[in-house]
């Protein structure tokens, strides 16, 4: 499916790297993704790069993890001078199922990761994606020795027949115990994922799930998790909900199309997430992105990075980068990726790669950048805008959105209003079509 | 030297092309080794439809006895006489009698004509050139609707009919049953017919005594000054224009200045010649003569199929009685397709491709249409349906285009308050009901050859679609021929594969224009959103016009995507709802997870979805998309 793009340079043809987009970073660059593929079983919805564990090749994969991160640190030194390890603000491992990678394994990822990078700032927010079944206080002590600090985990919904319908076949009442493990071992911020729109889900079904969610968070009021007063509780500061998606290449899209079931009714879906905005905000989690609510504050950093379309480096995978303008992901295939960060000393094989474009870096600041509350920065964008000719014709389709009543324009910020977060695809569609040559 | 001039007229598939072949072989025209199938098809689309479309000329010389009744074969003597083309080295070849010594020489001149439907005119220019024909019709199937609509068309033009029975070595071949046939449906005596299998060659010395036998020799000059009859013409690279014509009266020449009688151009004529059926250069062409002639025609605008050459320095008087112009009874738009990226220079390579094409084949029609949903198009008329798809298909292969097609729809005539009448070929173009007094439409005269036991659901058919029965004529113990009065509106979107679904394939129809009635026919204008969109509107008769509309509602509900807000589509005659749905408005569009790793994706999809807008045409604020306007395509019942 993705294959090493092939890059020209001086007349010859060679695969890409991601040294490539690397050997270009010239400012420090604060975030990392991680990406480790293991997973029990493929959940009927997921597209991420991910196969079923068997543990005989995580030890191998840790290795390779580590000699990628290890390069990843002396780019990311070069351009931060003055400091002996780059300093990070934040760190992601995503997966597949990171919880599923063992504990010893953890412990050397951990310690290198920490070897390489600076994780003292203050603030950093290090998040590890969980499954509710995988956590135990041993991975969770880990983690937190580690440097981990927050946890998401992924609820998904809390009834079994939808968690059937997902193929996810964990016991829901794993996940406020998950959750009250973590927060016991020290890890102070947690963030649970849920599901709408699932087939056969009614609007009452979603209400319940997501009240159920709710009930789990941190008592408003009470601080957050990273000054460290509420460990004990179990509660979560920070909840996504997403809309099922059909994605191209899924099983659920597969049995979609055999007609296994009908997808949830636009109508119904739209009426989920409105309720879903409300029901979140009643219990004071504001939604920060178009599906993502947290209590104030409790906001990922991690996850705004991209949406403000700041660096990020990526390890592992399938993970995507992006380094002083050049978009890349990793191989997907587990072998390719393993074989190549080891014949290069630790640089991957890239795919998809996009060399920096300004037209097209703009482009894609619009669509990311819409999607957040705190919106784009409208004079910061008619300046990038202006550079390429496309000021006057921005802003107008900005004021024509505002017409229509998806989008504030008033006030410096381009927001979305409540009613644009619904179309937040069209009015991003839009907004890039005036780049379009 | 005698001459014959003859056409070969056939059903589809009855062997035409084939017999046209093993007569090329048999006279020597061709040699066994270089006899391609179907020879005379020089298209790629014609091998491949198996069909014929453009006619073709061909000269050849065989020796007959006169009153022989079977003559021997040119390929299986020894000697070729001096007057066929390029003679072998004189080395005899053993084994081979010597030609009869009371033998005669003719020259055969023959025209394959087309044999569907829809290019009946085709056939009749054809058919003025000759003198006679030979009807073909297939031993194992029987006389078609096509076989009957030829053979009366060749009677109308006087010429001498020789029956053939082709396919005679099949096994499932019944030839005294289809002579049978020939003689009850078309008088022509079951003995009188000639058995043969153009394939294997049984028959074909018969044949060809026949063809000099009973076939009336050219009629003699009528004028002192020169007359050639155009009856065709095709476009050639290299050489312009090259048009294929029948000598009548007086001589043609290279070097002469030849004058159009009908468009008074003149030409100095650069060559003459006949296709043997390699093109073989003559000097002159003279009375009851076929050939072809190049004099430096740039355009087929310049060439009037029907009209009459003269010599420029002698005019003759009177032209040869002319022949009637095609009319075109279908219409529809050709638009370039936008399909991969919207480039401008499409309809420049579109209106290059038509024009070429139309260099070929004189009986489509076209002219520049804008509309608002498609941009800039053509407006093109064809003699039916398949000659519609047969073009399309050769714009898209010979003309490297692709093309958006819009609905058929045949000519309406709009008489109006003031006595006024005009030619509707486009409802868009209908003005509006009240200065109307009648609108008429072309009626056909439809005859059905089907088996018998279909008969009751073809009259159900026909009855459902406004076919007033006529009578029927019994074929044979199996077969009837059901004759109806039929809207050719009513024919002209599924008919014929509706025809051959009731018939398992077996029914054949034919068709030609009786004339213009009136009946409630309307107009049905759509309205998206409250706007009406002239191109969606149609033409149907009133009795049918809801059913028309809603379908045609219904359709456009699954192809103009959902807006932001809910959008009314309705049905309407002359202000009159009479068919409303509603497209409900789009509730979200908006991705739920985008992080990181999904920013290329995404971006690629959103510039998509963009894209895809830009193709849509709005109207008012509601975006329709191209598919859209295609939808009145599928309106079959």
């Amino acid at each position: 499916m993705h294959q090493t793009t092939a890059i020209t340079v001086g007349g010859q043809s060679r695969p890409a790297t991601s040294e490539d987009g690397l050997s270009a970073l010239s400012t420090p660059v604060r975030s990392l993704y991680a990406h480790v593929p293991f997973c029990f079983h493929k959940c009927h919805y997921c597209d991420f790069y991910s196969f079923v564990d068997s543990q005989d090749r995580q030890p191998a994969f840790t290795d390779a993890l580590i000699s990628e991160i290890r390069t990843l640190a002396r780019h990311a030194r070069r351009a931060s001078p003055g400091s002996a390890r780059p300093p990070l603000d934040t760190v992601f491992v995503g997966g597949g199922t990171p919880s599923l990678l063992r504990p010893d394994l953890w412990h050397r990822l951990l310690a290198a990761l920490n070897e390489a990078f600076d994780l003292s700032a203050p603030g950093l927010e290090f998040t590890v994606e969980c499954n509710p079944e995988t956590v135990t206080p041993e991975l969770i002590a880990t983690l937190r020795a580690g440097g981990v600090n927050r946890v998401s985990m992924g609820a998904q919904s809390f009834n079994t027949t939808h968690l059937k319908t997902l193929e996810r076949w964990h016991d829901p009442e794993n996940v406020p115990r998950a959750l009250e493990i973590a927060a016991a071992g020290g890890i102070p911020r947690r963030s649970i994922d849920l599901i709408f729109a699932i087939p056969g889900q009614s609007l009452t079904d979603w209400e319940t799930d997501l009240a159920r969610g709710l009930s789990l968070c941190t008592p408003a009021g009470r601080g957050i998790g990273r000054s460290g007063g509420l460990e004990g509780s179990g509660g979560v500061e920070h909840i996504s909900c997403y809309a099922l998606t059909y994605e191209p290449n899924t099983a659920m899209t597969r049995r979609l199309a055999r007609g296994e079931f009908a997808a949830a009714p636009d109508d119904l879906e739209a009426r989920m997430y409105e309720r879903t905005v409300e029901l979140c905000a009643e219990r004071g989690f504001g939604r920060y992105e178009v599906s993502n609510f947290a209590q104030p504050g409790a906001e990922s950093r991690h996850n705004l990075a991209y949406w403000r379309q700041q660096q990020w480096l990526a390890a592992g995978p399938s993970a995507s980068a992006h380094v002083a303008g050049w978009r890349w992901k990793n191989v997907p295939r587990l072998t390719d990726w393993m074989q190549g960060v080891e014949r290069s000393g630790g640089y991957a094989p890239a795919a998809d790669v996009e060399p920096p474009d300004p037209r097209r870096a703009l482009a894609e600041r619009l669509m990311m950048g819409v999607r957040i509350a705190e919106g784009l920065p409208g004079h910061e964008i008619l300046a990038a805008a202006e550079s390429l000719g496309a000021r006057d014709t921005l802003r107008r389709e900005a004021e024509r959105q505002e017409r229509k009543g998806l989008l504030r324009v008033s006030g410096g910020r381009w927001t979305l209003t409540d009613r644009g977060f619904l179309f937040a695809d069209g009015v991003a569609a839009e907004l890039m079509s005036v780049l379009q040559r | 030297m005698h001459i014959r001039n003859f056409s070969i007229i056939a059903h589809i598939d009855h062997g035409k092309s084939t017999l046209a072949d093993r007569l090329l072989t048999s006279t020597n025209a061709v040699s066994e080794r270089e006899a391609r199938e179907q020879m005379l098809d020089s298209m790629d689309l014609e091998r491949e439809r198996g069909i014929t479309i453009k006619a073709s000329a061909v000269t050849v010389t065989h020796h007959h006895v006169p009153g022989s009744k079977l003559d021997q074969l040119e390929s299986d003597v020894e000697a070729t006489p001096g007057e066929a083309p390029a003679p072998a080295p004189a080395k005899p070849k053993k084994g081979k009698p010597a030609y009869d010594p009371r033998s005669e020489l003719y020259m055969l001149n023959f025209i394959d004509t087309p044999g569907h439907v829809d290019f009946s005119y085709e056939v009749s220019r054809a058919l003025t050139a000759c003198e006679g024909a030979i009807l073909v019709v297939d031993s194992t199937q029987g006389v078609e609707a096509q076989t009957v609509a030829n053979a009366f068309m060749a009677m109308e033009n006087n010429l001498t009919l020789i029956p053939v029975v082709n396919k005679i070595d099949l096994p499932s071949a019944d030839p005294d049953r289809v002579a049978m046939e020939i003689e009850q449906v078309l008088g022509l005596p079951a003995e009188d017919c000639i058995y043969v299998s153009a394939k294997s060659g049984i028959g074909i010395p018969e044949l060809l005594a026949a063809i000099c036998d009973r076939l009336p020799a050219p009629r003699q000059p009528e004028v002192s000054q020169t007359r050639a009859l155009i009856f065709d013409s095709h476009y050639d690279d290299y050489r312009g224009v090259v048009i294929y014509i029948r000598v009548f009266d007086g001589r043609l020449r290279v070097g002469e200045k030849i004058r159009m009688m009908g468009t008074g151009r003149t030409f100095q004529v650069t060559e003459l010649g006949k296709y043997t059926p390699k093109p073989m250069k003559v000097e002159s062409l003279g009375p009851g003569e076929t050939g072809y002639l190049v004099a430096n025609i740039k355009t087929l605008k310049d060439v009037r199929v029907g009209d009459t050459i003269t010599l420029d320095t002698d005019p003759a008087p009177k032209p040869l009685p002319g022949y009637k112009e095609p009319r075109q009874m279908v219409f529809c738009d050709f638009y370039p397709t936008s399909g991969s990226a919207a480039k401008g220079n499409d309809f420049e390579e579109l209106r290059e491709a038509i024009t070429k094409l139309s260099l070929n084949d004189a009986s489509f029609t076209f002219v520049p249409v804008h509309s608002e949903a498609l941009g800039f198009g053509f407006r093109c008329g064809f003699l039916g349906l398949l000659h519609m798809d047969i073009i399309q298909e050769r714009l898209e292969r010979e003309g490297g285009v692709e093309i958006i097609q819009t609905a058929p729809t045949v000519t309406y005539e709009l008489e109006k308050t003031d006595g006024e009448v005009l030619q509707i070929t486009n409802p868009a173009e209908l003005p509006d009901g009240s200065v109307w007094k009648e609108l008429r439409e072309p009626i056909v005269r439809l005859d059905i050859m089907t088996p018998k036991e279909f008969i009751g659901d073809i009259m159900a058919m026909c009855g459902n679609r406004r076919g007033i029965y006529k009578g029927q004529t019994v074929v044979s113990e199996s077969r009837q021929i059901l004759e109806y009065e039929i809207p050719l509106a009513e024919i002209i979107y599924d008919f014929f594969d509706k025809l051959k679904s009731i018939t398992r394939g077996y029914g054949t129809m034919d068709y030609h224009l009786l004339g213009f009635k009136a009946d409630r026919l309307a107009k049905v204008d759509i309205l998206v959103n409250g706007d009406p969109v002239e191109a969606l509107s149609l033409i149907c008769h009133r009795d049918n016009a809801e059913y028309r509309g809603r379908q045609l509602l219904v359709r456009l509900r699954e192809e103009i995507p959902r807006h932001q807000f809910e959008i009314p589509l309705q049905a309407a005659i002359g202000g009159k709802i009479i068919a409303r749905e509603t497209i409900k408005s789009m509730r979200k569009n908006v991705t739920a997870k985008c992080y990181g790793g999904d920013v290329s994706r995404k971006r690629k999809l959103l510039e998509k979805q963009k894209e895809g807008k830009k193709r849509m045409k709005a109207i008012g604020s509601v975006e329709i998309p191209q598919e859209a306007f295609m939808a009145v395509l599928d309106q079959g019942e």
